[in-house]
């Protein structure tokens, strides 16, 4: 089976990997998106760090949102772990991504052990804007919706947090007497959220209400990224570089700029000549730029269209050992190859590439 | 490969007086100078100091809350981009890359990390992975867990205690353990706001002074070399030298390390009421030859704090300039808090800064005073070569006192201590003592055997600049730093401790995790394999 491609050509590796390094030399401004582990993201970033450009993630825009929570305001966080063990009251924020769901399922069938040691209870911030897509989950949750009449979920959020702090509020929502009956009982209650479907207005009211909660009591909030494989990139490019993701190079120095290094926006408006598709899932496609060459290193069997250079890559946890962020544990965990196969893993692929390019030059990883 | 250091000014007090000597490298290791033999390389270093490469035995230099704050503070490493300037604050060593080379440009090839969470591992061994050029360890903190915690309640043997201990050094990897305000990250989250050394954890009714006793006695039980690693109970506040000087006196015959003393210098005098009491603490230490001590010294300018002394940070989100934070209810010992902060020529900035140099002249033996500024919480290790400066001259120190604010110098006996330190002495602080504090026997001194880290430094009258650009720096043999700039990148290797585990605990472990998380052990534990690196660790043999 084909592992290599130079257009839709069949080829071996070594060519494919020759070809490539040969279109990486002679570009003016290449670009990386990523999609991959912690090594393979390691691994991409050392290549970017010696030709320049700049490196985003597939998922880049959800992934840009969580960041600036951090990076405009920052907040009071707890993990998964704390949380089944310590909350008695876990209150869901907007939607949570299907990916987090057998952890709501865990707490849900499991007592906390710690603290108040309460029965746990749920309850479930809305917004008019959010979807019902995970009602039933709700459901088994027995989860308490609170939400208003026509009011947004940042809007629900800004109405919550005047009614804890006891300011008057023009509407009400459903279910605050009950909420408020809840937080004054628990000793630990938990704001559980994601980037995906709150806005980071929205996420910095949410963290406004947790600090107002602080002052005499407990609070925290549980973050479960909108993409567990991007979120350990960009920890893994703040490490490398001292920047999450969306970070480009200027005279070999990183500079960060969630806008100026959007890939895909650099795509559209042409601004770079080599575009590096690093796809460990494999099955998306990279986004069309005219004339922008593209170099695919992607979980597949056979040429991605478009692409100069198809190299066929594994996933992490799937076809080779590797190292992945996991929400389950909020920090990084080892993950061994599910069904191990013959497909290299992406940061042998890169470190190939490195060596394949000519001078000699440091390769950080 | 044979390599000679001919003409310099060998500064190496384990091995003798200081003398014109040369030095010889046979690969990887300082040999004798071979008899008959010429060198494949020589470098005439006449006219320069040559020292073992520097420890430093305390620096937040990778992990979760290290890369936490980067994170919040991305303008932060903007602004610490590297400069044409000469300005020796300009470069706060952000990323891990950066890290590795300016340490390596002054000299230093061993720094510990003194604050890695059990759970977070794996994490902070990436990190550490990552940083080029030097080796690196990290030490386990312990003491805020349900685990040890329920152990200590239900007065289970010491026995147990020392399993569980070993385990943990073991399989995170760790060269020693660390206690942070030992107990009261657990008290935090049940909403207690203040805890002292004799305060008590609610839903365990353990005191903190029990939980650094107990971790005290283990770490000397199982024969890990570095003392409990310790970070005392109320740090910051007006008044905390009480807790210090009872920290102090609580050794009983037991080694144990106190970080950062400077951060507890304080006292309640004055009309502030925030005064020096570094005098008096540096007399205790003095008294009991069980205690090490380091600094943390304060250094003025813009910098993030970062503990994992949850309560402390949380106390001080107040202060956070700028105005942004993040506090972390971790699992156990993980967690803490990211304060960014701007050291102030005012009384407050000019009194720590003071009763830092006063706990470095006062504190008489090198051997137990270590040099750090708790980077960066004290000041980032990029202002090191200030610091050596001000301690080497007292005329810096009165040239920079001039400067500040003098109500609060007034509180201290700084301007009276005339104290410089020698070349010797800076030798002992920063190279052979860490060395011996740490059981790295291997390095810290020049003698035949020990690895090829070696600093040439250029003699001359500006002594910070002496120590900001090393001459020549060799890692393990190699040529790393020429002229102060990296000439050669390479990967070192994390230190550890390899305890036996004891085949009991690790079942109570697995059961553990099952019963608590749901989730099975091999989900907070790795192989060396996941570090992705040729031998990325090298065991140093515990105390027999
Ligand atoms: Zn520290």
């Amino acid at each position: 089976m084909s592992v290599a491609w130079i257009g839709s050509q069949p080829v071996p590796l070594t060519d494919a990997i020759r070809n490539a390094a040969k279109l990486l030399a002679s570009c003016r401004c290449p670009v990386f998106t990523l999609d991959t582990d912690v090594h393979g993201t390691r691994s991409t970033i050392a290549l970017a760090t010696m030709l320049g450009g700049a490196y985003d993630h597939a998922k880049g825009q959800v992934l840009a949102n969580e960041v600036a929570l951090f990076t405009n305001h920052g907040g009071m966080f707890t993990t998964p772990g704390e949380a089944r063990r310590r909350s008695s009251l876990i209150i869901l924020v907007g939607e949570i991504p299907p990916l987090h769901h057998d952890l709501l399922q865990a707490w849900a069938t499991s007592q906390p052990d710690l603290g108040d040691k309460h029965t746990r209870r749920w309850f479930h911030i809305a917004g008019d804007e959010t979807s019902s897509s995970y009602g039933k989950r709700l459901r088994q949750l027995k989860a308490k919706p609170l939400r208003g009449e026509g009011l947004s979920l940042e809007a629900t959020l800004a109405l919550l947090r005047a009614r804890l702090q006891h300011r008057p509020a023009l509407s009400s929502l459903s279910n605050i007497d009950s909420l408020e009956k809840a937080l004054a009982s628990a000793q630990f209650p938990v704001f559980v959220f994601s980037g995906g479907s709150v806005e980071a207005a929205g996420l910095v009211m949410l963290q406004g209400l947790i600090a107002d909660l602080n002052r005499k009591g407990r609070a925290s909030s549980v973050f479960l990224p909108a993409d567990d494989d991007a979120w350990g990139s960009a920890l893994a490019s703040l490490w490398m570089t001292g920047f999450p993701l969306r970070t480009g190079f200027i005279n070999s120095l990183p500079s960060y700029d969630p806008v100026q290094w959007d890939v895909q926006r650099m795509i559209h408006a042409k601004e770079t000549d080599l575009h590096v598709w690093v796809s460990g899932r494999g099955g998306q496609t990279p986004p069309k730029g005219g004339k922008v060459v593209l170099i695919s290193l992607s979980r597949t069997d056979v040429p991605t269209s478009g692409a100069a250079v198809t190299i066929a890559v594994g996933q992490a946890g799937v076809d080779h050992d590797g190292v992945a962020y996991s929400s389950r544990i909020g920090t990084f965990r080892a993950v061994q190859a599910a069904t191990p196969s013959h497909l290299p893993s992406v940061s042998k692929v890169i470190g190939q590439l490195a060596d394949a390019l000519p001078g000699r030059r440091e390769f950080a990883c | 490969m044979l390599i000679r250091l001919s003409g310099g000014d060998v500064v190496d007090p384990v091995n003798g007086k200081t003398s014109q000597r040369d030095v010889w490298i046979r690969d990887e290791v300082l040999v004798d100078a071979p008899k008959g033999e010429a060198a494949d390389q020589t470098h005439d270093v006449s006219g320069c100091i040559v020292m073992a490469g520097a420890i430093d035995i305390h620096s937040h230099i990778g992990g979760g809350n290290v890369n936490t704050a980067r994170l919040l503070l991305p303008e932060h490493h903007a602004a610490h981009m590297p400069r044409p300037a000469n300005t020796p604050l300009s470069n706060a060593g952000w990323s891990t890359f950066q890290t590795g080379c300016l340490y390596a440009q002054m000299g230093f090839t061993t720094v510990v990390e003194p604050a890695m969470a059990p759970y977070t591992a794996l994490h902070t061994h990436l990190e550490l992975a990552d940083i080029p050029i030097i080796d690196r360890a990290t030490l386990a903190i312990l003491g805020n867990d349900d685990f040890t915690l329920s152990l200590l309640r239900d007065g289970k043997s010491s026995a147990m205690i020392d399993d569980y201990v070993a385990w943990v050094v073991g399989s995170t990897r760790a060269l020693g353990v660390k206690v942070i305000n030992a107990g009261a990250a657990a008290a935090f989250k049940d909403n207690v706001r203040s805890f002292s050394l004799d305060d008590v954890v609610p839903e365990y009714g353990v005191s903190s002074r029990k939980i650094v006793k107990s971790l005290q006695s283990s770490v000397t039980r199982l024969g890990i070399p570095h003392p409990l690693h310790v970070h005392a109970n109320n740090l910051g506040i007006a008044g905390s030298a009480d807790t210090a000087a009872a920290t102090i006196a609580a050794t009983e015959g037991v080694p144990l390390h106190l970080a950062h003393l400077q951060f507890y210098g304080y006292g309640t005098g004055g009309k502030r009421k925030f005064s020096s009491e570094a005098a008096r603490l540096a007399e205790a230490v003095n008294a009991n030859p069980d205690v090490t001590i380091d600094v943390g010294q304060v250094m003025f300018g813009q910098t993030v704090t970062i503990s994992s002394d949850v309560m402390r940070q949380f106390s001080a989100i107040g202060n956070a300039s700028p105005k942004k934070t993040i506090i972390f209810d971790g699992d156990g010992n993980g967690g803490g808090g990211i304060v960014p902060y701007r050291y102030k020529q005012d009384y407050y900035g000019s009194l720590q800064w003071a009763i830092g140099l006063e706990l470095f002249l006062l504190i008489a033996d090198p051997w137990r005073v270590f040099f750090t500024t708790d980077h960066p919480n004290g000041a980032p290790f990029t202002a090191y070569p200030e610091l050596f400066e001000l301690l080497m001259s007292s005329a810096s120190r009165d040239a920079k006192s001039a400067e500040l604010n003098a109500a609060a110098l007034e509180l201290t006996t700084l301007a009276s201590v005339r104290r410089e330190y020698t070349l010797e002495e800076i030798a002992i602080m920063t190279r052979a003592a860490p060395a011996k504090l740490l059981g790295l026997k291997d390095r810290g001194h020049l003698g035949a055997g020990a690895i090829a880290d070696i600093a040439v430094y250029r003699k001359g009258r500006d002594i910070a600049k002496m120590f900001r650009e090393a001459a020549l720096v060799f890692k393990n043999g190699d040529l790393v730093v020429k002229n102060g700039k990296v000439s050669q990148y390479r990967w070192g290797k994390t230190l550890r401790l390899n305890p036996p585990p004891d085949k009991a605990i690790i079942k109570r472990m697995k059961a553990y995790h099952e019963e608590r998380y749901g989730l099975s052990l091999d989900w907070f534990t790795f192989p060396d394999s996941a570090i992705q690196r040729d031998e990325p660790f090298a065991e140093v043999p515990c105390n027999s």
